[in-house]
């Protein structure tokens, strides 16, 4: 279990990018919803000791993460955001590099744990190449491998799916899919259907604040009955931005096709829909929006 | 668009840093060598350091380096778009061949002519900088310095742009084009050596093409005035010259059209090499493993400690071997270094060369080679510490449980074994060196101690600190920066005098304390003062180790404040441990060197000692004319300690006074450092002391009347005890102790030995800029002679012990020699009058004696020295026989050459006694017979001077060296011509011609004519040999040693009064008739050059087979003042005129080839002679073996035209 308290964290040029985060992180998969800038990476980046934060508390079992990084590093898989490699060295040279930083000194244990996991991670056929020629989908699946090294209790994944092609993303969301039940493991993202189809917890983070905490399914259900939507064309779009509170907006066959949040039926020829998971975090952003 | 294309591209290289780092480092250099006068391009001391020529050399030498900085701007132009992936979108758009590739290629190229503009704006900047000295500056002209940017650098600028800018378009690699960069600059500078021969000068300059040869022989001979005054006009050879270069320029541009391909990159050498790794990497893939049987958990102990250090280190490593910058600066340190052990076997300038002992080459690898890895560890150390940024690899290394250590400890150790591995290559290098030189004894030990592990951590301290700066810096631009600032102070920091090893990194230097070696004595005890040093400033690296990785950034914070703040308890633990360690041992090595440098030896800076030669000056110089007693007799008992090294000495003197005055006080001056220990003289008592001058005035309590004599004694103690911040004794040493009696025992009076000599600095402390010698004539003056004021002839009776296993020598007869337990004593005493002026040598010799008509001849040697003993001996024996036949007997019963340990380069001429430095021709390899035979020539002159100087000595005033040092030349040629004839010693006088006229352009003082030289080396030797061997030539072996005959006569062993230059002159003036006394005006009274000439040379066959040869002659004279203006003086001499089948000096000319020869009458002008001969001459003309001073020598003999 990973808790987190009041986490506050101001870069030097004033900006606050987190502010008072609490969370509690059970085992399991758990993810991390949000913009782009709403302070995911800020977060993961700090539970993952890259960086202290300004004030607050993070503890992951007994130990206290930001008094001993160290502890926590030994059993940390850590896939960040954006990660580059060294030039003209190859995945396995690579992974096997990882793999005595990560404590598995004894070269026969390390050959079969990197063997294993690229195989696992399906690069066994490319392991001999430099990793600077992998394309993006390769070199996430690579990154898993690095962060699974020497069976990590808690895996932070930091938009691990951006950039990836659809087969690409299954691919990706099946490995951490395998992961065990008993490892935390946070998915942070800010594409919705990474978390729908795997976590069974998660938190909406904006502006540096946790605004939503539930389990998904508890989270849509909340929703149940306060979502409508229209099809309406674009020249109509402003109107009912000022009318209504429109949470998304989408195109479907050259026309608009908006959600809107309301406690009644809005009438209007508004229809009600089943909220999903997209629902509850459009409409999350769009009330802390309004509320800022 | 092509205009487009190019302002796009000088705008992109302006704002590239390498631009600015480039700009920066050479206006650094180019301000260096205007404003501190240590650094050099080879400038005269008196060459203004704005002046036109200092403009041009500083051009030459830049636009050479620049060569590397040329090349980045170019080939980044057509490396780039590859490298960044942007080609193909470019490829796309209609840009035509042209103006894309001519386009960047012209903004490059502008951006690489715009930053070399910092080299003529620092020169200009720095010449008004009030610190430097005011007679080293002339006005700022801007012919001069257009000159120098426009005719002299741009056009070599544009050849090394075009020809790599052609380079990278066919190779599309950065690293391939620097490999070309190191090839061309292999090619330049083995075609400069080998064509380094008069004969190719003009076809080299005409043709080399970075231009420096052209400048190179047009400056030639300049004198200080023209150096500081003329621009040349762009005409001759350097128009030429630089027409060709620019022509040049346009085939290579024209080339990389051709090179170029625009749209099929892929098939570049990188891609191929791409695709045939990836090919190879597929056909390995084997069979899918098998998934784990069960977790792998990691173990966080020791051994995973020591794997991870390995597995770091490895990486980075591998990050350093593999990049080409490595391959790139590794490779220019050896081309550096190359050329430096090429030129190590060469010997001091006459064609020669010596053996390639390791000694010989080390000195050479430090200078030229431990750049490299100091640049090295300076850019690898930004490259290291950055690089998990740099590739964005920080995120998932840093949050893996590696101990901060495990980061900071394998960079550093990376760069070590990087560093130390490019030393071991330069190693290899100095022994293929050997090897090709057909010498095999190589000394791998010497190798190892004196270089290898020294310098070792030395690089390894240097990269320490860059890595440590790099952890504090926000950039590593910052880090790059701080380190050249860090060098920049270093220099600055010794010209400030601030040089203690205590405070300067690295104990000062850019490769720490340098050491002096011998093979005779090792290192000695040098070592230890150095390494002493070296483990202090160890600890105090292993101190910013530990800071380094307390304050290691890790993670995304990258402030310096936040990683200080938990500084503190960040050393705690085994970090404080290891800290607190490298403190004590740092404070304690410290203490002890401390002790050494300040309190058992006194620290004196550089400035210190100037300032105490100043004030001395200011002090003592006032009594330089007070009348002192002479010494008539020496008596010294001398007791050598080598190892300490100490030396206790007790003397007695025997006084006479032969002032004619009645004297009331005796002025009595030692050694700096001399500790006297006693000091009494008869009938008087000391009335004042100069204690920091080591200078004594004792007031007779009777005055001493003329001709009455008295006796003094004294003990003195020179000793070291430990070791100095710089300057340990190098006299008395372990093995090769070789002192003279003036550093050992006082001397009467007030002389002008040791005063400060640079006229800056004179000028600086308030002195007059010189000091002049009396005038030729003087009459005060010759009462001394040019060795010592305080004594003339004297008797001597020298007692040394040593240590039991030394040979003891001094000058004498011994005539004890005695063991007592581990010391031996040995006596000498004289027999005939000796000069005052002894030597005193002590060492493990080995000794080779020969016996020669009544003389015990002596070499003693060291036993690694072996080849040149027997042809010492042979010249011994020659030299003995010349000089009695021709002058007078040899005074001695025994002459002695002794070798001393390399710590001077000299050979000096003690009486009987002949000390010779290890470095001057005992190493010398004589494979070659066609090669001057230094060894004899220098033995020669060293035995000329038991004549020149033991015999006959001249008055202290211009001119004395003359009856020294120029009759020893002469004496040395004479032996020379018997042993090898004439044409050896036209090879000499060629050289010597060479140097005499390069180095009248230098002459700080101004440049006196040969009878009143003053104590010019380059007059009264090389000006010397010249005049001395064409009067021979002009008037008659004989009839010149009848004249030094009767100066023999006259003066020998007579003491004061002197003889002057005069006094030889008119003994030569008696002897030649009346049509050569205006060749002895010329010769000795006058600076005297002439121009000679043959334009044209044609032949036609006669009717009766013989051939008439007419040659058209232009002949000039010309008479110099001391500062190089020179007028017009009618010429009407006898000179030598030849025809030859052969051009006289090349490889095989013979007497055979002489068809005529014959004395002709020559005149200012032209004019026309004809000559008759059997066979068809090939080559004729005026004086062809060169014995007149004319500074184009090549032009005197023609090639003959039939006709």
């Amino acid at each position: 279990m990973l808790i987190i308290e009041n986490l506050t964290h101001v870069y030097a040029n004033g900006v606050k990018a987190l502010d008072e985060v609490n969370l509690t992180i059970p085992g399991g998969m758990y993810g991390l919803l949000g913009p782009n800038g709403a302070g995911k990476s800020t977060l993961m980046r700090t539970v993952a000791t890259l960086q202290a934060p300004t004030s607050g508390h993070i503890r992951f079992g007994d130990i206290d993460v930001l008094k001993s990084p160290d502890q926590l590093r030994r059993t940390l898989g850590y896939l960040p955001q954006d990660f580059g490699v060294y030039p003209r060295v190859s995945a396995y040279d690579m992974l096997d590099h990882m793999a005595v930083l990560k404590g598995i000194a004894d070269g026969k244990d390390r050959k079969a744990v990197v063997e294993s996991l690229l195989n696992q991670v399906n690069l066994w056929d490319v392991r001999k190449k430099a990793i600077a020629g992998f394309s993006g989908g390769m070199r996430q699946r690579f990154g898993i491998a690095q962060a699974l090294i020497g069976d990590p209790r808690l895996i932070i994944v930091d938009e691990p799916t951006a950039g990836l092609d659809p087969e690409e993303r299954n691919r990706f969301l099946n490995l951490l899919a395998e992961i065990g039940e008993n490892v935390v493991v946070i998915l942070s993202t800010h594409i919705v259907e990474d978390v729908s189809d795997l976590c069974q917890a998660m938190a909406i983070i904006c502006n540096g604040r946790i605004v939503k905490e539930g389990a998904p399914a508890d989270l849509v259900r909340q929703l149940d009955g306060r979502i409508w939507k229209k099809v309406i064309d674009k020249t109509e779009l402003e109107a009912a931005k000022d009318r209504y509170q429109v949470i998304s907006t989408r195109l479907l066959g050259g026309r608009t096709v908006i959600h809107v949040l309301a406690d009644q039926d809005p009438g209007a020829g508004f229809t009600p829909v089943e909220g999903g998971l997209e629902d509850v975090y459009f409409s999350t952003l769009s009330n802390t929006r309004r509320a800022a | 668009m092509f205009g487009k294309i190019a302002g796009f591209e000088l705008r992109y290289q302006l704002k590239s840093p390498v631009f600015w780092v480039v700009a920066v480092i050479f206006f650094l250099l180019a301000f260096a060598i205007t404003t501190v006068s240590n650094f050099s391009i080879g400038l005269g001391p008196s060459d203004h350091r704005n002046g036109p020529y200092a403009l041009a050399r500083a051009c030459i030498v830049f636009s050479l380096f620049y060569m590397f900085v040329t090349t980045a701007f170019v080939s980044n132009v057509v490396v780039r778009d590859d490298e960044t992936g942007f080609g193909p979108i470019l490829r796309a758009t209609r840009l035509t061949k042209f103006d894309y590739l001519y386009g960047r290629f012209t903004g490059a190229l502008l951006a690489a002519a715009i930053s070399f503009l910092v080299v003529p704006a620092a020169i200009w900047l720095g010449s008004h900088m009030p610190w430097v000295d005011s007679e080293l500056l002339g006005p700022n002209r801007w012919d001069a310095y257009l000159f120098a940017y426009g005719v002299v650098a741009l056009p070599t600028l544009l050849l090394t742009s075009t020809m790599f800018f052609a380079l990278a378009t066919v190779t599309r690699s950065m690293m391939w084009t620097y490999v070309g960069v190191i090839a061309f600059l292999v090619v330049w500078v083995v075609a400069n050596i080998a064509l380094n021969k008069p004969e190719f000068e003009h076809a080299v300059a005409l043709w080399e093409p970075l231009g420096g040869s052209a400048y190179g022989l047009i400056s030639k001979y300049w004198t200080v005035s023209e150096r500081n005054t003329v621009v040349p006009p762009l005409d001759g050879v350097l128009l030429f010259n630089r027409v060709f270069v620019l022509a040049l320029s346009a085939v290579f541009l024209v080339a990389a059209h051709f090179g170029f391909r625009l749209q099929s990159p892929e098939l570049s050498g990188k891609a191929r090499k791409a695709r045939r790794r990836q090919k190879r990497a597929e056909a390995a893939a084997e069979t899918a493993p098998a998934t784990l049987a069960g977790p792998v958990l990691p173990r966080f102990d020791g051994r995973w400690a020591w794997a991870q250090l390995v597995a770091r280190t490895r990486l980075d490593m591998g990050q350093v071997f593999k990049s080409p910058a490595y391959f790139v600066l590794l490779a220019l340190g050896l081309f550096n270094a190359a050329g430096s052990l090429w030129f190590a076997t060469d010997d001091t300038g006459y064609g020669g060369s010596i053996y390639p002992l390791t000694r010989m080459l080390l000195n050479p690898l430090i200078g030229s080679f431990t750049l490299i890895p100091v640049i090295i560890s300076i850019y690898y150390a930004g490259e290291l510490v950055w690089r998990e940024r740099d590739r964005k690899t920080h995120e998932i290394i840093d949050s893996t449980p590696v101990a901060d250590w495990a980061f900071v400890a394998p960079k550093v150790a990376a760069i070590s074994l990087v560093l130390i591995s490019t030393l071991l290559v330069s190693v290899l290098a100095a022994v293929i060196s050997q090897a090709a030189h057909g010498y095999f004894g190589f000394e791998f030990d010497k190798y190892l101690l004196w270089y290898v592990a020294p310098m070792s951590v030395s690089l390894v301290l240097t990269a320490v600190l860059a890595v440590f700066l790099q952890v504090l810096s926000p950039h590593k631009f910052v880090g790059w920066g701080l380190m050249v600032l860090y060098i920049v102070a270093g220099m600055t920091f010794s010209n400030l005098g601030w040089e203690h090893r205590l405070y300067n990194y690295g104990g000062g230097g850019l490769v720490g304390p340098m050491v002096p070696t011998s093979d005779i004595n090792r290192l000695g005890k040098f070592w230890i003062g150095a390494w002493w040093v070296r483990v202090y400033w160890s600890a105090f690296a292993a101190g910013l180790v530990v800071l380094a990785y307390a304050l290691w950034r890790r993670g995304t914070e990258t402030r310096l404040w936040p990683r200080l703040r938990r500084l503190p308890q960040r050393l705690t633990g085994k970090a404080g441990l290891t800290f607190s360690a490298a403190i004590v041992v740092f404070v304690a090595c410290g203490a002890f060197i401390y002790v050494n440098t300040n309190v058992w030896n006194p620290y004196r800076t550089r400035i210190d000692n100037e300032k105490w030669q100043a004030d001395y000056e200011k002090t003592l110089l006032r009594f330089e004319n007070t009348p002192q007693p002479k010494i008539v007799a020496m008596k010294l008992d001398v007791d050598l300690y080598p190892h300490d090294p100490r030396i206790d000495t007790k003397g007695v003197y025997t006084l006479e006074n032969r002032s004619g005055q009645t004297l009331k006080e005796i002025h009595v001056r030692f050694d700096r450092d001399l500790k006297v220990k006693g000091l009494s003289i008869e009938g008087a008592r000391s009335k004042q002391t100069f204690d920091r001058f080591n200078y004594r005035i004792f007031a007779f309590d009777t005055p001493m009347k003329p001709g009455e004599r008295r006796m003094m004694s004294f003990i003195t103690e020179r000793a070291q005890k430990g070791f100095r911040n710089r300057g340990d004794d190098t006299r008395v040493v372990d093995n090769g102790t070789f002192i003279d009696n003036t550093e050992i025992a006082p001397m009467l009076g007030m002389s002008r030995d040791g005063l400060l000599q640079d006229r800056a600095k004179r000028r600086k402390y308030g002195l007059p800029p010189e000091r002049r010698m009396p005038k030729l004539g003087d009459i005060a003056s010759r009462q001394f002679n040019g060795l010592r004021h305080d004594a003339d002839f004297v008797s001597s009776d020298i007692t040394v012990t040593t240590d039991a296993d030394q040979t003891p020598i001094a000058p004498g007869y011994e005539v004890s020699n005695q063991v007592q337990g581990d010391r031996r004593t040995a006596r000498f005493v004289t027999e005939a009058p000796i000069l005052p002026y002894l030597s005193i040598q002590s060492a493990r010799y080995a000794v080779a004696r020969d016996r020669y008509k009544g003389v015990d001849l002596a070499i003693y040697y060291d036993p690694h020295h072996p080849w040149n003993i027997e042809r010492m001996k042979t010249g011994m024996k020659a030299s003995l026989d010349y000089y009695q036949a021709n002058f007078s007997p040899y005074q001695f019963r025994q002459l002695r050459f002794q070798e001393f340990p390399g710590y001077a380069d000299f050979a000096q001429s003690f009486a009987n006694t002949i000390p010779w430095s290890e470095n001057l021709f005992f190493i010398a390899k004589y494979d070659d017979p066609e090669k001057i035979d230094m060894v004899t020539y220098v033995g020669a002159h060293e035995i000329g001077h038991q004549w020149w100087a033991h015999q006959v000595i001249g008055a202290d005033q211009q001119g004395g060296t003359m009856l020294s040092e120029t009759f020893s030349q002469y004496s040395a040629l004479m032996v020379m011509k018997r042993m090898y004839g004439e044409a050896q010693i036209r090879k000499f006088l060629k050289f010597e011609l060479n140097s005499y006229l390069r180095a009248r352009g230098g002459d700080p003082l101004e440049e006196q004519p040969l009878a009143r030289v003053e104590n010019q080396p380059y007059i009264h030797y090389r000006k010397g040999s010249l005049v001395m061997y064409r009067l021979q030539h002009e008037v008659g072996e004989d009839t010149v040693n009848r004249a030094l005959r009767k100066l023999i006569a006259d003066h020998a062993f007579k003491g004061a009064p002197y003889p002057t230059t005069l006094d030889f002159l008119a003994a030569l003036r008696a002897e030649v008739p009346a049509d050569k006394q205006g060749l002895i005006t010329d010769l000795f009274e006058k600076i005297t050059l002439y121009d000679l000439k043959t334009k044209t040379a044609t032949t036609r066959k006669l009717a009766d087979g013989r051939f008439e040869t007419t040659l058209t002659i232009e002949a000039k004279k010309l008479y110099a003042q001391g500062r190089g203006q020179e007028s017009a003086a009618p010429l009407d001499e006898v000179m030598d005129v030849g025809l030859f089948s052969m051009e006289p000096g090349k490889k095989g000319f013979a007497p055979d080839k002489v068809l005529a020869f014959e004395r002709r009458r020559i005149k200012s002008g032209t004019q026309t002679l004809t000559f008759v001969t059997k066979a068809a001459p090939r080559n004729a003309g005026v004086d062809p073996y060169n014995f007149v001073i004319d500074r184009n020598g090549d032009d005197n003999v023609a090639k003959v035209q039939m006709r």
